[in-house]
């Protein structure tokens, strides 16, 4: 079977409102229906990454593509300034990748109207990234980048961008060492876009992600030194895919501790959740997708919390 | 013991159990069924698990029937 499988812009038969299966809250639909307030300094920003997308969109800039916050907000700015048809998002695809995030990736890209490219990726077949050091992602971006960069040398797309913001740059992030070694340009942190800066600029285009979770790979879940292996991968997919079908919305993980599930949540979702009823409720849904314990944190969710556990970031 | 101060410690507001370390993280796993609906109570506890030492806890919960009893603080 071919690593590289192209989609024009449709979205695939199923699939629902992009960023849905996720628990964006309702909220999202109703993005672009009111006047969002941008201040000017983020509106020049906005203009400064229009200007650079636009400089680089030839003949086709292609974008590393999740269907998360950053990387909507870059492919939907570039295909604005550029044109749709120099605009490619490609996904890059594995055991790593959620189905249900796959689907959303592709319904969001459809739906900004660019081409779409599934690039598989290999990286379970590299024994650095199945020991699971603290450093996972710089073998999996060196993977992703390897092939996006070999895709992008056949069909004659010089620049490659990702949705690495401003903010990425300040935390534990060594897949992004992966890409500045294979020349892959982040313009959202070039021009100074933080997060809660795309998340304003995301909901005043009206974009369902603008307001969206953040959605690491499953990897993420667990802890380093815990080897990768597709069964673990499909156990958190299956617990989290329970949780939402439940109703739990906002930012969840399902982090892996062998026989013990430790499950975080917003804390909104703590306060609505954590009755007797509700508890019972997690606990069926996250055994059924094959743990033997299940716990619930209760500071939460935190984003980077194995790097907490691990001592790789501070508390 | 640290384990067993800490389990004194959170009994002492409501959540009786044991403790079981994972390293930084803390799971106590409860007796009984225990409301944890109160984010007073959730910030106690997590507090309290730090002052030991631990930046993580979470709880374990619990294998308890329909029927089983329930232990509402307060």
């Amino acid at each position: 079977m071919s690593d590289v499988s192209e989609h024009d812009a449709t979205p695939p038969s199923g699939a629902q409102e992009p960023g849905g299966s996720r628990g964006a809250p309702a909220s999202a639909a109703a993005a672009g229906d009111e006047p969002v307030d941008v201040p000017d300094a983020v509106r020049a920003k906005e203009a400064l990454l229009a200007e650079w997308l636009r400089a680089h969109a030839h003949p086709a800039l292609a974008i590393g593509f999740s269907g998360g916050v950053d990387s909507t907000y870059l492919a939907a700015v570039a295909a604005d300034a550029a044109g749709p048809a120099r605009v490619v998002a490609v996904i890059g695809t594995s055991a790593s990748l959620a189905d249900d995030q796959h689907a959303d990736a592709r319904a969001l890209a459809a739906r900004l109207g660019v081409r779409v490219v599934d690039l598989a990726t290999h990286e379970m077949a590299d024994p650095r990234y199945v020991a699971n050091p603290s450093n996972r992602c710089y073998f999996c971006k060196s993977e992703l980048w390897t092939r996006v960069r070999a895709w992008a040398a056949e069909q004659g797309v010089e620049t490659i961008a990702d949705g690495t913001n401003a903010d990425d740059v300040r935390g534990h992030r060594p897949g992004a060492v992966a890409g500045r070694e294979r020349g892959v340009h982040s313009p959202l942190a070039h021009v100074g876009l933080g997060k809660d800066e795309i998340r304003i600029l995301s909901r005043a285009r009206g974009l369902p992600t603008w307001d969206a979770p953040s959605s690491p790979c499953l990897a993420s879940r667990l802890p380093y030194g815990t080897p990768v292996t597709h069964a673990r991968l499909r156990q958190v997919e299956g617990a989290e895919r329970a949780l939402r079908a439940l109703g739990l919305a906002g930012d969840l993980r399902v982090r892996h501790h062998g026989e013990l599930a430790r499950v975080e949540l917003s804390r909104a979702e703590l306060g609505r959740w954590l009755s007797p009823a509700g508890m019972r409720a997690i606990r069926s849904a996250v055994r059924q997708a094959g743990f033997a314990r299940v716990a619930v944190d209760l500071r939460g969710f935190r984003s980077g919390s194995l790097n907490v556990l691990e001592g790789v970031t501070a508390a | 013991m640290t384990v067993q101060r800490l389990e004194r410690a959170l009994a002492a507001i409501g959540l009786p159990g044991t403790v079981e370390i994972r390293g930084s993280l803390a799971v106590l796993t409860l007796q009984g069924e225990v409301s944890l609906e109160d984010e007073t109570l959730r910030a106690d506890a997590v507090r309290i698990a730090s002052a030991h030492g631990y930046t993580h806890f979470a709880v374990e919960l619990p294998d308890i029937g329909e029927g089983g009893a329930s232990l509402h603080r307060g």
